[in-house]
């Protein structure tokens, strides 16, 4: 006992000791490895060296051309006799602009390459001890130090054989350099701008494409670079920094880490269309519009909206034969829905642009937005009711009122309140939009809001189909009251989503806000009877006591242990997909969020029913389940991959299949009983 | 997917320096124009302007004194050498701070004098500009970073310090010093040779949203 304690406090007194030793005053920032592609190469060959370098968190190397300051990497080698070094290769680099002035880096670990010839005639055996001394510069965003390093390792001239897990090493490191494009580029400079022309294809990608120039003259490092198409052309426009020199060597950046080295002579550049800010097709665009409009329609049959559609279009009826206000409203409306759409996906947009991953339906994550929309929709559902009639003034207020302002609004609310429920068609219409210029993702965004309005629109527009609706009467009244069921359901859902969130302090925080709001609407319709002047103060009281809320309520820590639902699923990483996959079981992946509507719809009626349970059992079907509801970024790119800007996502891979089957975003019970049927049908044949 | 072949790392920088002209680099002022007049105030709180200088041959120098670049020319006593040098020769030689506050090297004017006193700088006059203005008026982008106005006001050099784009102080001996060179050249009558060269070091800290 008392030599465990002494043990212990020896221990204790000599740990400091031991980390201190593990940090002496030279300490370097980049962690750098030499590795030879084969250790024992083959006389007459070539043998490829790596450095691998690992950059410390919040510190960056730097490329050939390091930018508008920094300097590139020296290397001075010690080899045998007759063995040679080639030139330094360079993977893709980043650009970091600090204050003003652009630095060409790499921001995590990179790996360069170096060629080394190995002459022929020696025999097998013989001893290769290589040798370089590396100079090389690492920064932060505020210092930089130049750095200095023998490296080292020892050949064996042998049969060139490669290790198969140093050969997948290498193969990783040779993605990351940039390929050669093998066809020439021009380039002018003409009134202080720079511009090169690279041959493209018209038809292919190029995500922020972006031309990292080795040379110091020709294109200002700083200065934004414009791109626009011309035939199989890509055209950068920048700044021009000095005159250029006869030939321009450098790498295309198009996104992904992937880069291509070219060069490029003065000649004439084309003018190019409109500036992109990525590979387009026009078709593609036109599609995903069409997808959006198609979806923004199918919104209107969800519970969420259905009433308020009901709403306007009883209102409309009301109006009874004046073509004029109808047309006024049902264009108000339609604004209304295309600009709140729209601003939705500007935002969403805007946080992509800065690295967030975000999917549609973001701004439901929040919990603070899930209460006002849950006394939103209270109030709603209360109208609906009966126990209070709204006045003319303020904006939302006017869900019923007559007036192109207040048919705004409801447009503008429908629009809010319809992100959850995903239709079928907007997944992938978002999903492409996301990778399209931003006008024609507003374009896209603006046509889920049309879609949306459609139906609303042409009753307003077409005096024959007003005509059709049913004559004003009391049955409206009754009808009202019916609506508000959906309604009611949908703050119950809400409430839901904000328990979920923000826990069970949060929503009975939420419900009771909700109450106050309800007891105050109720006092509000009381005295509206009575014909009270001032009904409404109480009401607008209560109502900003229970916004107060909005203040209170907080996000709870995520649950520890990840949610496992039933079906023997297992929480969702491309690790444990790997796994599956690796031991030959077909895997059913589901993404889903608690403030998914439509995902949840899924999984009560498909996914979770005993006949799926049992046709997933009989086929050893794997289901993993990945929850987006706190916006995993993680997660985000996995769902982005498969071209869908949110929830739901079905995956289906099939046994040996390593790309998975996209199934539709409306599932049915047979659908995926029938999914694990070809597997059993392998086993029992 | 064998990428391209550039040229000889270490060759690299020496071969762009030894083209004759040298290839141009861009910068806010043009060789051979009129260098813009400025105002900064220096260590000692009074305002300095450029054509306080005319009719002199002046120099400025962009400064950071947690600058290894900058250090290894002053550890060594390279650059003050040359500032001397300069100095001895009639010219006004201006080493200028752009640091923001909150970054490497910015320096308060009483911080500056200490470090003129400490490091026994050879300048006429430390010249602080924590706001960039002047730093970026001239496109100075690293530090070192070198300026030679001549006496009727032209900017005839801009650049770097030597052609030897290293931290290490052994590089010194073997450079060519681009400022020495460019006042020798302007003493003599004679056209710079060199009038613009690629700038080495570490990056101006100036302040962030440029």
């Amino acid at each position: 006992m008392v030599r465990l304690l002494l043990a212990l406090l020896t221990a204790a007194l000599l740990a400091p000791v031991a980390s201190a030793q593990l940090a002496p005053a030279g300490e370097r920032h980049i962690a750098i490895d030499l590795v030879a592609e084969s250790d024992r190469p083959a006389p007459g060959s070539e043998v490829t060296l790596a450095l691998v370098s690992k950059p410390d968190a919040g510190w960056h190397g730097y490329w050939k051309n390091p930018g508008d300051a920094g300097i590139e990497t020296t290397l001075a080698w010690t080899l045998p006799a007759g063995v040679t070094a080639g030139p330094l290769e360079y993977p893709v680099p980043h650009r970091l602009l600090i204050g003003g002035l652009m630095n060409y880096v790499y921001q995590g670990p990179f790996t360069q390459f170096v060629t080394l010839g190995i002459p022929a005639g020696l025999a097998p055996g013989t001893a290769l001890p290589i040798k370089v001394r590396a100079d090389y510069l690492v920064c932060t965003n505020e210092i930089c130090v130049p750095e200095t390093r023998e490296l080292e390792t020892r050949l064996t001239v042998g049969d060139g054989a490669i290790d198969p897990a140093r050969r997948a090493d290498f193969d990783r490191w040779r993605a990351a350099m940039p390929k050669p494009l093998g066809s020439p580029a021009r380039y002018a400079v003409a009134d202080g701008m720079f511009r090169i022309a690279i041959p493209w294809p018209a038809d292919a990608a190029a995500a922020d494409p972006y031309f990292f120039p080795l040379a110091a003259s020709g294109p200002s490092f700083s200065a934004p670079q414009t791109v626009r198409r011309a035939g199989d052309l890509l055209i950068l426009e920048t700044s021009a920094q000095g005159a250029g020199p006869p030939r321009i060597e450098g790498v295309l950046s198009v996104g992904d880490g992937n880069g291509f080295a070219l060069t490029a002579m003065p000649g004439a550049v084309p003018a190019g269309d409109a500036p992109q800010t990525a590979g387009f097709d026009v078709a593609l665009a036109l599609t995903a519009f069409a997808g959006a409009v198609l979806g923004g329609l199918l919104l209107n049959i969800m519970p969420c909206v259905f009433p308020i559609l009901s709403l306007k279009a009883l209102s409309l009826a009301r109006a009874g034969e004046d073509a004029g206000a109808a047309r006024a409203e049902g264009l108000a409306y339609t604004a209304g829905a295309i600009l709140a759409c729209a601003a939705l996906g500007g935002v969403l947009l805007l946080l992509r642009a800065g690295g967030e991953a975000v999917g549609w339906a973001f701004q439901l994550t929040d919990p603070r937005i899930i209460l006002v929309l849950l006394l939103l929709v209270t109030a709603i559902a209360l109208n609906l009711a009966g126990v209070f009639e709204l006045p003319a003034p303020g904006a939302v207020n006017r869900l019923s009122a007559r007036g192109s302002g207040g048919a705004f609004a409801t447009g503008a609310l429908a629009a809010f309140v319809a992100t959850p429920c995903t239709g079928p068609f907007m997944g992938a219409a978002l999903g492409t939009a996301l990778v399209l210029p931003w006008w024609a993702a507003m374009l896209v965004f603006a046509g889920l809001g049309l879609g949306l309005a459609l139906p609303f629109l042409a009753i307003g527009l077409s005096p024959a189909l007003r005509r059709r609706l049913p004559r004003p009467g009391p049955w409206m009244e009754r009808f009202r009251h019916i609506l508000s069921v959906p309604m009611f359901l949908t703050a119950l859902a809400l409430a839901w989503v904000l328990g979920r969130q923000a826990g069970v302090d949060g929503m009975t925080l939420g419900l009771a806000a909700a109450l106050l709001l309800a007891l105050a609407l109720w006092w509000t319709g009381s005295r509206q009877t009575r014909g009270s002047s001032r009904a409404w103060v109480p009401g607008a009281a209560a109502g900003a006591l229970a916004l107060a809320a909005i203040v209170l309520v907080e996000r709870a820590p995520a649950d520890a242990a990840p949610r496992v639902a039933a079906l023997g699923a297992q929480p969702f990483t491309e690790a444990t997909l790997a796994r599956m996959q690796g031991e030959g079981r077909p895997v059913f992946a589901y993404f889903t969020a608690d403030w998914c509507v439509t995902c949840k719809v899924n999984e009560k009626t498909a996914i979770e029913t005993a006949a799926v349970a049992e046709a997933f059992k009989s086929g050893g079907v794997q289901v993993l389940v990945g929850d987006w509801t706190d916006g995993n970024p993680e997660l985000g790119r996995f769902i982005e991959k498969h071209n869908r800007a949110g929830v739901p996502l079905y995956l289906w891979y099939a046994p040996g299949s390593a790309t998975p089957q996209v199934l539709p975003q409306l599932l049915t019970t047979s659908m995926l009983t029938r999914l694990p049927a070809p597997q059993a049908a392998a086993v029992g044949g | 997917m064998k990428a391209k072949h550039w040229m000889l790392p270490g060759l690299a920088a020496i071969a762009a320096f030894a083209l004759p002209a040298t290839v141009p680099l861009a910068a806010q002022q043009t060789t051979g124009q009129k260098a813009g007049n400025f105002a900064l105030t220096d260590m000692n709180g009074r305002t300095v302007r450029l054509s306080d200088f005319k009719g002199k041959t002046v120099v400025l120098e962009w400064h950071n004194p947690g600058c290894p670049f900058v250090k290894k020319h002053y550890d060594s006593g390279n650059m003050q050498k040359t500032q001397a040098a300069a100095v001895a020769g009639g010219a006004v030689w201006l080493t200028i701070n752009s640091g923001a506050p909150g970054k490497q090297g910015h320096m308060a004017p009483a911080e500056a004098r200490s470090l003129f006193a400490e490091q026994k700088l050879r300048s006429t006059n430390y010249l602080l500009d924590p706001k960039g203005v002047v730093g970026k008026g001239y496109g100075a982008k690293t530090t070192p970073h070198l300026y030679v106005i001549d006496p009727q006001g032209t900017l005839v050099y801009q650049g770097g310090i030597d052609d030897k784009p290293t931290a290490n102080v052994a590089d010194i001996a073997s450079a060519r010093n681009h400022v020495t060179a460019a006042l020798g050249e302007l003493k003599a009558g004679r056209p710079v040779s060199q009038a613009e060269t690629r700038p080495y070091g570490c990056s101006v800290k100036y302040p962030e949203v440029a």
